[in-house]
């Protein structure tokens, strides 16, 4: 399984793909796809949530046997779902969901998927944790070796897969959505860290959602839409702004529909959430609350800013109700809900789009229309008959699914069958439904194409329009600035800062690193 | 006291072998209820094929091979069959059961019990008092059950073989980016397991007794198998929880033995039985903490396509 040495020899395209076709049930996932990568150099792949994306990345990484076509990968012929193959042609690939066990520590997942040559069959731990040692530290993880990969918070996770995958010395790199778990700064060292790459003759096809990130880094630019590649790939020089959003958006697709939300009726000076004094223990890897007092009345957006890591997490799960708070109080629309289970905060009119979508956002296999109907579940009245109408609720949910586009087969399948954009917008079409009194959005357009991020920011609009509170967490200064009516900012669990518009970025920059206390 | 020592060690042996199939089984994430009927097949071959030949080697060996076989088979109904892993194991454990006492009949001619001289060699005895009772008159297998348990440890805990198997049953999409094929490791670690029943079920026969009766496994290797949940799936952990049950069963032959005018036969024989039950109970308080830290992490598992 080593890599050849040396560049793909001038003139062979580092990937050549004909005629790619792959289909799920009655959805195309691929269709027709051809597409060859000059050597040595940054290929983006844009497009929107289930174009195609991450099923033509793991048909070129050897992980899913395609309908139809071949795959050339520095001129080898890669027989159709073969991993070995596709590795030793030199590829390596970084996965949107994590490829690492939970249960591994850093130094076994390393051994177990980066495969270097030179290792024994049987180990001990102390050595096995020198040999990845260098390769952790190159990157600038701060990861102990010992630590197990369940204990590791995202971006930790995400630069693992990426010292992974440069570890096998790849001459061909594909990343599935890099940037959307990282934070602006870890994303521009990725970019850098992939420049040096290419200077240094690796080819690297990586899927990106923003075309800020896509102007930032790549040389050529393809575009899928619908399983079909209809642009590229095209030099980023010869290719406007506009032509790429019309290629990624297709004919007719900016008429994106309006928002149909519904919040409740407000007064409008009402307090809608309200954390007096608010403190939690801390997390395996963040800071707990300390003393938080925040307020989000009916018709605003308050923002939260912070470097990921400094209680962010820990906020959206004290509101929650999953993490418990060891003194103050919280309230939601007026009732201390301080010791309240989770539903009934939801029941109180508390929606949620959680940090990790998939594994607090939505029930894996649960399907789609169950997934979609928990909160309309949940608010049945008592009294009412104990039998549910399947076809009404089935029904409501496909509609809801409907107006967010979420691309599904049947309202029946297991949500993990979704892509990862769409399980957003999954999560999206429940939690902006109905009764929306306070809205806490945690990312809430994290791994969406722009259409849709456009989509959740008029959405959010809407429900401060409508009276609903809405607080934001986001890593994104730009959407934070942009839709926040106040802006407060987190540092090792407190709030150490507040703005009002028009916003200074230096100044929040440097209360966000917590130069200002 | 010793004797119930001496007992623990004898009935924990070929419960411990049983648990370290367990452990491999299900650290390639397969819940093998079919370790009963290995474990029974394996006590049959040996008796069988050793009483036949007069070669207690020949008998283990045979044992050995019909557990790879019916491992290979099991492995064919729940991979590329796709049965279900719980309904198949515990039809293996059906055809063991059912399968021995048919061929005890058939074969022998015999009905109930098939006595034998052969007998695995018994590296320490003439021992009858003292301390030396513990250790005296055990069969070569409790003897080199500690060495597999420690080689199942170096095995799973710390070779490469090992993290591909964790993999494949923690989070098989990981295997599969890592180039391993997951139902090729799972072959592995399934006959691995068959081979460590046959041991099991060679030690209960001509190792502790020196006959095949039916149904003589008697819950064993489920009781294994809770040794392997017991033991949190750890080789170690499932040794001691093997060697704890085997202590259970210990008292109970032992109390069978000295209280029976007192108190019914069947509370006695109940003895191990709610212990496991207890201890079970036990290590489940103690490790709810951690299944639920898991349980946050099943969004990592990706359906193995």
């Amino acid at each position: 399984m080593t890599a050849p040495s040396g560049p793909a020899p001038a003139g062979v395209p580092a990937v050549r793909c004909r005629s790619l076709g792959v289909s799920f049930g009655a959805v195309r996932a691929l269709h027709d796809v051809s597409l060859e990568l000059a050597p040595g150099r940054i290929h983006a792949l844009v497009g929107q949530n289930g174009a195609g994306k991450t099923t033509l990345a793991k048909v070129l990484g050897g992980l899913q046997v395609p309908d139809a076509g071949d795959v050339r990968i520095a001129g080898r012929d890669i027989p159709p779902g073969d991993v070995r193959a596709a590795k030793a042609a030199g590829l390596a690939m970084v996965h949107q969901h994590f490829s690492l066990p939970p249960s591994f520590t850093v130094a076994e997942a390393l051994e177990l998927t980066a495969a270097r040559p030179g290792g024994r069959a049987v180990y001990r731990r102390g050595d096995l944790q020198r040999r990845w040692q260098e390769d952790v530290a190159e990157i600038g993880g701060t990861a102990a070796l010992s630590t197990r990969i369940r204990d590791l918070p995202v971006e930790a996770r995400q630069s693992l897969e990426i010292v992974r995958a440069l570890a096998t010395e790849a001459r061909l790199l594909l990343l599935d959505e890099p940037t959307a778990l990282l934070t602006p700064v870890a994303i521009d060292s990725l970019f850098e860290r992939l420049r040096s790459l290419r200077d240094g003759g690796v080819t690297i096809l990586v899927v990106l959602h923003k075309l800020r990130e896509v102007a930032a880094v790549a040389d050529t630019v393809s575009v899928l839409r619908d399983g079909e590649l209809v642009l590229g790939p095209a030099e980023m020089s010869e290719v406007s702004q506009g032509r790429l959003s019309d290629a990624i958006v297709g004919p007719g697709g900016h008429a994106d529909s309006a928002v149909g939300v519904r919040a409740a009726a407000h007064e409008s000076t009402e307090t809608l959430l309200e954390l007096a004094g608010t403190s939690s223990s801390e997390s395996a890897f963040e800071p707990g609350l300390t003393a938080v007092d925040l307020r989000v009345e009916a018709g605003e957006i308050v923002g939260i800013a912070g470097v990921e890591g400094n209680g962010q997490r820990s906020l959206v799960s004290v509101i929650a109700g999953l993490t418990p708070v060891t003194e103050g109080t919280v309230r939601i629309g007026g009732d201390e809900v301080t010791a309240a289970a989770p539903a009934r905060r939801r029941l109180r009119g508390l929606r949620l789009v959680p940090f990790d979508r998939n594994a607090e956002g939505i029930s894996r296999s649960a399907p789609l229309w169950l997934n979609q109907s928990a909160l309309r579940l949940l608010g049945r009245r008592r009294g009412r008959s104990p039998l549910i109408s399947l076809r009404q609720y089935k029904r409501q949910a496909s509609e809801a699914m409907d107006l967010w586009r979420v691309r599904y087969d049947t309202a029946t399948q297991p949500a993990e069958s979704l892509s990862g954009g769409n399980v957003q917008r999954l999560i999206l079409s429940r939690e902006l439904a109905d009764g929306v009194e306070v809205l806490v959005a945690a990312q809430p357009t994290r791994g969406l194409d722009f259409a849709a991020t456009e989509f959740v920011r008029r959405s959010l609009r809407g429900l401060r329009e409508a009276g609903a509170g809405v607080l934001l967490v986001s890593s994104d200064l730009d959407e934070l600035f942009e839709l926040s009516d106040r802006l407060l900012v987190m540092y090792g669990g407190r709030i150490v800062a507040e703005f009002d518009g028009p916003y200074d970025r230096r100044a929040v920059g440097d209360a966000m690193t917590g130069a200002v206390r | 006291m010793e004797q119930i020592l001496a007992t623990t060690l004898r009935s924990a042996a070929p419960l411990v072998l049983v648990a370290m199939a367990g452990v491999f089984a299900f650290r390639a994430g397969i819940f093998h209820l079919g370790l009963e009927g290995l474990m029974i097949a394996g006590a049959f071959a040996t008796v069988a094929v050793g009483d036949t030949t007069g070669s207690v080697e020949l008998g283990v060996l045979a044992a050995i091979g019909v557990c790879l076989l019916l491992s290979a088979l099991y492995w064919w109904v729940i991979g590329p069959l796709g049965a279900n892993v719980i309904i198949a194991g515990l039809g293996l454990t059906s055809i063991g059961l059912g399968g021995t006492a048919y061929a005890l009949g058939a074969i022998f001619d015999v009905r109930g019990s098939l006595f034998t001289d052969v007998v695995l060699p018994r590296p320490v005895r003439n021992i009858t008092e003292g301390a030396g009772v513990i250790v005296a008159e055990h069969s070569i297998f409790v003897w080199i059950t500690p060495l597999i348990v420690l080689a199942a440890w170096v095995v799973l805990r710390r070779s490469r073989f090992g993290l591909r198997l964790a993999a494949v049953g923690e989070y098989p999409f990981a295997a599969r980016s890592a180039g391993v094929n997951p139902s090729m490791v799972r072959l592995q670690a399934i006959l691995i397991a068959g081979a460590l029943c046959a041991l099991g079920g060679a030690e209960l026969s001509v190792g502790a007794l020196r006959n095949f009766t039916e149904n003589m496994t008697n819950g064993r290797g489920f009781i294994a198998f809770v040794a392997v949940i017991f033991g949190a799936w750890h080789p170690i952990g499932a040794a001691f929880a093997g060697l704890f049950f085997g202590f259970a069963e210990a008292i109970g032959i032992q109390s069978q033995i000295n209280i029976t005018e007192r108190v019914p036969r069947e509370f006695v024989l109940m003895i191990p039985f709610v212990l496991t039950i207890f201890a079970v109970w036990l290590g489940g308080l103690w490790r709810r903490r951690s299944l639920e830290a898991e349980a946050g992490y099943a969004e990592l598992r990706e359906p193995d396509f």
